[in-house]
C-alpha cells in the first residue's frame, strides 16, 4: 500500500505543497493560471497546529467514512491506487462526507470541475493520474524538507523503526542540527506565550 | 495586567492602556497586527532561518536545514551565503532608512544655510559650534550661516564622496582607539587572508550601494567578507547617516533638555483635537507642534468646539517632538492602531518608517484623518498632504486645519480613552548628561570605578507583535536597574520604559542602593531616554566620550546592550554598529540567521575576538539580565575594577 506520509517535524511551513497542489489542479496547470482564480481547487492545507505546522489532506482511509456516508454514489474507490475519488458530476453537496472525515479534509466550492455553476465538495484525489503513471503526488514532489513522502507504507515503515531502533540499540539519533533544534525550541515557547500558557 | 480598568492579563500587551483597548477591539472585531499575525500562522519556516534565497530569477533557492535535501541552491550557493547575503541586505535597508533621514535634515540645514529656506532657523548656535569644531570647520569670526553652510556640506559629502577614506562624521567623532583597532583589523585580514576586507566606511550611500553590488547574483558568497561588510555599512549609519541626523536636527530644533512629559494613551484628551504625529522624521511633526500653538489655529480649534489642539507623538518623531518641545507622548509601534480605536484621535499625522498601512483602513472605521506627508510613505487609503520643507510653515497649518475640521465628526459614543499616563523625565542627550555632571564625564566615571554603578546598559527597539508589547522592555529594565547598572536608550523601548514608569523620578526606588543614591543625588531617574532611534548615534557618542576620557576602546568599557523586541531592519544595523563599536548586543526574537551554521558563528563568538562587540540571543528578560550583567563584570574585571 502506498501512502502520502508526513513527517511533521519536518514541515518548514513553506506552503510550497499548497501551491504545487493548486498548480496541478488548475485546468492551466501554471502558478500564473491558477492566481487570483476563485475556482483554483487546493486539496491541501498546511496547518498550524500550536507551534508545529501540517500539511493535512485526505488520508484517503479504507474503509473510508466518506465513500460509506455519500448517499449519491460520487465518492469512490481506485482499486488499483487507492486513491479514493469524487465526481462532481454526481455530488449533490449534501456534506454528508465533510461531516463524517476525520480529518476535515472535504471542502465545498465552485471548482473547474463543477458543472451547472454550482458547488461541490472536493478532495485531494492523491495525484491519480500521475501516480497510476508511477509518478508522485504534486506536493510530495514540491516538499522541499522531506516532510512530505510518498511510498510503500512497509518500506517507510521500516526505515522509520530502524531509525528509532538505532537510538534505543545503539544510542545513535538521527538528531536535528543543533540549530534547527534550537530554532523549533523558540518556536514551541513562542507559540506557547502567544496562547498565554507562560 | 491591566491595573486599574478590568485587571485582565492579555498575552499581547503589558500595558494597561493596551489591554483595555485590545478588549474592545475584540468585541468591535476590529483588525490589529495580533490578529493578522495569527492569520499569518503557521510562518515560513525558512524565511525565519534566513536559508530562503529570491536574489535571481532562477530561484528562489531553499536550503533544507534537516541535511537531507538540497544544499546549495541553484547557483550553488550555500546557507551560508544565503543566510549572509539577506543579512547584509537588511542591514543595507536599515542603514539606508536612517541615513536618508540623516540627508534630508543636512539638506535643510543647507537651505537653511544659504538662506534659500526661511520656515527653518538656526535654532542652536552652541551645538553647531560644537559639531564644527569637532569636524575642525573654523567658527572664529564667521557667521553662523556661514559655519552652518560648511557642517552641512561636510555632512553631505560624507554621503557622497568618493574617494577612499572614511567618512569625516566618524573619522572625527570615533574615539581615537575604536578608529585604530578598526583600521588595524582591515591590516591584519589583508596579511591574514590576502585580500582586502573593509571595516571603515567610505561613503554612506556608498556602504549600502556596495551591499546591493556584492549581494547580486554572483558576487560575494563569503560569509566573513559578508558580515564585514554589513558592520561597515551600519557604521556608516551609526556614526554617518544617524549622528547627522541627530546632529542637524539638534543644530535646526535645539537639542533636547531635561523635561518632564507624560506618556500613554491618557495623553488623549476627550474636549482637545486631539492630532497624532507619528513616524521619524521631526522635520515635520516639530512643525506642526509649533503652528498647533499659532492663535490663528487656536481660534479655529474654539470655533469648531475644542478646547484647545493637544498634539501628540507616536513612534520616534513622538520622541523627537517629546524630548525637544515636551508634547504628551501617546505610546510606541504596537500603540498605533490602538490610538486610532480610542475615536479620540482627529487627525494622525505620518512621515516615514514603521507606519502599517493598515492604519489607513482602521481610520476609515472611524472619523480619523490618516495623513500621509512623504514621497516615500505613501499609503493607499490615506490622505496625501505633500510636505516641502521650503513651506513648511503653510502646509502644517492646512494639515491641522484638517485635524480641526474632523473634530466635529466625532461620535461621542465610541470614544474611550484609557485614562493610563506615567511621568517620565526625558531629553538626556549626551549634552545634558555632561551637564548634569558638571561637564566632564569623570564623576560617572569614578562612580563606575568604584562600582557604585556596575556599568551602563543601552537598550533600544520596536515592539514585535512576537513578544508580549513591553514585557521585555519592562522586566529587563527593571532588572537591570535592580543590579545597579544604568540604563540608557531610545525608541520604542524608551516609549515602553516611560510608559511603564520606569523614568519617574519614584523608579529611583527600584533601583538597587547604589544606583539609587546616584539618582537621587541627581534628581535623575535610573533610565534614561536619549531620544528617537536615530538617536542612538547619542549612545555611540557617549561611549565615545567616556572611552576617550580614560583613552581607553569602547570594547574595554562596562557597556553592554539590548534590543529586546526587535522589529525592522533599522533594528538590525543598530545592532551591527554597536557590535562594530565594540559593544555585545542582547536580541530578542532571533534575527533570521539560525539557518547558517557558520554565519552564526561569526556573529555570536568570532565577532568577540575581532570586534569586541558580538550579539547574544536569549529569550527570557532575567536571564538576559544575568548576561547582560556578566558581560559587564567580565569587562570590569579585564579593567581591573
Amino acid at each position: 500500500m502506498k501512502k502520502v506520509f508526513v513527517d511533521y517535524k519536518k514541515c518548514l511551513a513553506c506552503k510550497s505543497c499548497e501551491t504545487a497542489c493548486a498548480v496541478e489542479q488548475h485546468p492551466s496547470h501554471t502558478l500564473f493560471g491558477a492566481l487570483g482564480d476563485t475556482r483554483t481547487q487546493i486539496n491541501v492545507r498546511v496547518l498550524g497546529v500550536e507551534h508545529e505546522a501540517f500539511p493535512l489532506s485526505c488520508r484517503h482511509c479504507d474503509p473510508a467514512d466518506c465513500l460509506d456516508a455519500c448517499p449519491s454514489g460520487a465518492i469512490s474507490r481506485d482499486e488499483g491506487s487507492g486513491a479514493v475519488l469524487l465526481n462532481p458530476d454526481l455530488c449533490k453537496a449534501c456534506a454528508m462526507c465533510a461531516m463524517v472525515c476525520p480529518f476535515d479534509a472535504i471542502a465545498f466550492k465552485q471548482t473547474h470541475r463543477a458543472r451547472y455553476g454550482r458547488d461541490v465538495a472536493y478532495k485531494c484525489d492523491l495525484c491519480n493520474d500521475r501516480i497510476k503513471k508511477g509518478g508522485t503526488p504534486a506536493c510530495v514532489e514540491a516538499c522541499h524538507s522531506g516532510a512530505l513522502v510518498y511510498g510503500d507504507f512497509d518500506r517507510i515503515r521500516g526505515d522509520r523503526a530502524v531509525s528509532g531502533l538505532k537510538c534505543y540499540l545503539l544510542g545513535k539519533h538521527d538528531a536535528l542540527p543543533p540549530l534547527v533544534e534550537l530554532f523549533r525550541e523558540l518556536r514551541r515557547k513562542e507559540c506557547l506565550r502567544r496562547r498565554g500558557g507562560e | 495586567m491591566c491595573e486599574v480598568g478590568c485587571g485582565k492579563h492579555d498575552h499581547r500587551s503589558a500595558d494597561p492602556a493596551a489591554v483595555e483597548m485590545l478588549a474592545i477591539a475584540d468585541r468591535e472585531q476590529y483588525a490589529t497586527q495580533w490578529s493578522r499575525y495569527e492569520q499569518q500562522q503557521p510562518q515560513c519556516s525558512y524565511g525565519q532561518l534566513g536559508t530562503c534565497c529570491r536574489i535571481c530569477s532562477m530561484g528562489p533557492c531553499r536550503i533544507d536545514p534537516f541535511g537531507n535535501g538540497p544544499t546549495q541552491g541553484v547557483c550553488g550557493a550555500t546557507a551560508d551565503t544565503i543566510v549572509a547575503r539577506n543579512l547584509a541586505r537588511m542591514a543595507a535597508v536599515g542603514s539606508s532608512s536612517h541615513s536618508d533621514h540623516g540627508r534630508k535634515a543636512a539638506l535643510l540645514l543647507k537651505a537653511v544655510a544659504t538662506g534659500a529656506n526661511t520656515n527653518y532657523r538656526l535654532t542652536d548656535t552652541v551645538k553647531l559650534t560644537a559639531v564644527a569644531d569637532r569636524l575642525g570647520i573654523a567658527t572664529d569670526g564667521r557667521s553662523f550661516p556661514e559655519v552652518a553652510g560648511d557642517v552641512a556640506d561636510a555632512a553631505l559629502n560624507c554621503f557622497g564622496k568618493q574617494d577612499d577614506e572614511p567618512i569625516i562624521f566618524l573619522q572625527k567623532f570615533m574615539p581615537k582607539r575604536r578608529y585604530e583597532h578598526l583600521k588595524k583589523m582591515e591590516q591584519t585580514l589583508l596579511e591574514s587572508t590576502g585580500a582586502t576586507t573593509g571595516l571603515l566606511p567610505r561613503g554612506i550611500d556608498r556602504e549600502a550601494v556596495d551591499i546591493l553590488h556584492r549581494t547580486h547574483f554572483g558576487c560575494d558568497a563569503d560569509p566573513l567578507s559578508l558580515i564585514a561588510q554589513t558592520i561597515r555599512c551600519s557604521l556608516a549609519d551609526g556614526w554617518g547617516g544617524s549622528l547627522i541626523a541627530t546632529s542637524v536636527q539638534d543644530i535646526l530644533l535645539g537639542t533636547p533638555t531635561i523635561k518632564s512629559i507624560q506618556a500613554n494613551l491618557g495623553v488623549l484628551e476627550v474636549e482637545s483635537v486631539n492630532v497624532v504625529v507619528h513616524g521619524h522624521e521631526p522635520i515635520l511633526s516639530a512643525k506642526i507642534v509649533e503652528m498647533a500653538q499659532e492663535p490663528e489655529i487656536r481660534l479655529l480649534a474654539v470655533a469648531a468646539g475644542a478646547k484647545r489642539v493637544n498634539v501628540v507623538g507616536l513612534c520616534c518623531t513622538g520622541n523627537e517632538v517629546l524630548l525637544r518641545q515636551g508634547v504628551g507622548m501617546a505610546g510606541n509601534e504596537a500603540h498605533s492602531e490602538l490610538a486610532i480605536m480610542t475615536g479620540a484621535v482627529d487627525a494622525m499625522i505620518v512621515d516615514v518608517q514603521c507606519i502599517y498601512p493598515a492604519l489607513a483602513d482602521l481610520a476609515s472605521c472611524f472619523h480619523t484623518r490618516f495623513i500621509t506627508t512623504s514621497d516615500q510613505a505613501k499609503i493607499p487609503g490615506a490622505i496625501h498632504i505633500q510636505f516641502h520643507e521650503d513651506q513648511a510653515d503653510t502646509i502644517s497649518r492646512t494639515i491641522l486645519k484638517e485635524a480641526i475640521a474632523a473634530f466635529p465628526r466625532r461620535n461621542p459614543a465610541r470614544i474611550h480613552i484609557p485614562h493610563h499616563t506615567a511621568t517620565a523625565i526625558v531629553g538626556f542627550t549626551v549634552e545634558e548628561i555632561l551637564k548634569a555632571l558638571g561637564g566632564t564625564p569623570a564623576p560617572l566615571i569614578d562612580l563606575i570605578v568604584k562600582g557604585t554603578i556596575k556599568g551602563v546598559a543601552g537598550i533600544v527597539g520596536c515592539n514585535n507583535v512576537k513578544v508580549q508589547q513591553d514585557s521585555f522592555h519592562r522586566t529587563l529594565t527593571t532588572e537591570l536597574i535592580k543590579r545597579d547598572i544604568l540604563v540608557i536608550g531610545t525608541g520604542c523601548w524608551a516609549v515602553g520604559a516611560a510608559k511603564a514608569g520606569l523614568m519617574d523620578l519614584s523608579a529611583q526606588e527600584l533601583a538597587g542602593d547604589g544606583l539609587k543614591s546616584v539618582c537621587t543625588s541627581l534628581g535623575i531617574p535610573p533610565v534614561l531616554h536619549m531620544g528617537s532611534c536615530v538617536d542612538c548615534s547619542r549612545m555611540l557618542v557617549l561611549a565615545g566620550a567616556i572611552a576617550e576620557h580614560l583613552d581607553v576602546d569602547i570594547s574595554q568599557l562596562p557597556l553592554v546592550g539590548s534590543a529586546p523586541e526587535w522589529t525592522t531592519e533599522k533594528a538590525v544595523a543598530i545592532g551591527a554598529y554597536f557590535v562594530g563599536s565594540g559593544i555585545p548586543v542582547h536580541l530578542w526574537p532571533v534575527p533570521p540567521i539560525l539557518g547558517g551554521a557558520a554565519v552564526t558563528r561569526i556573529l555570536t563568538q568570532d565577532a568577540k575576538e575581532v570586534l569586541g562587540g558580538y550579539f547574544f540571543v536569549e529569550e527570557d528578560p532575567i536571564i538576559t539580565a544575568d548576561k547582560m550583567e556578566a558581560v559587564i563584570m567580565e569587562r570590569r574585571a579585564a579593567l581591573g575594577i
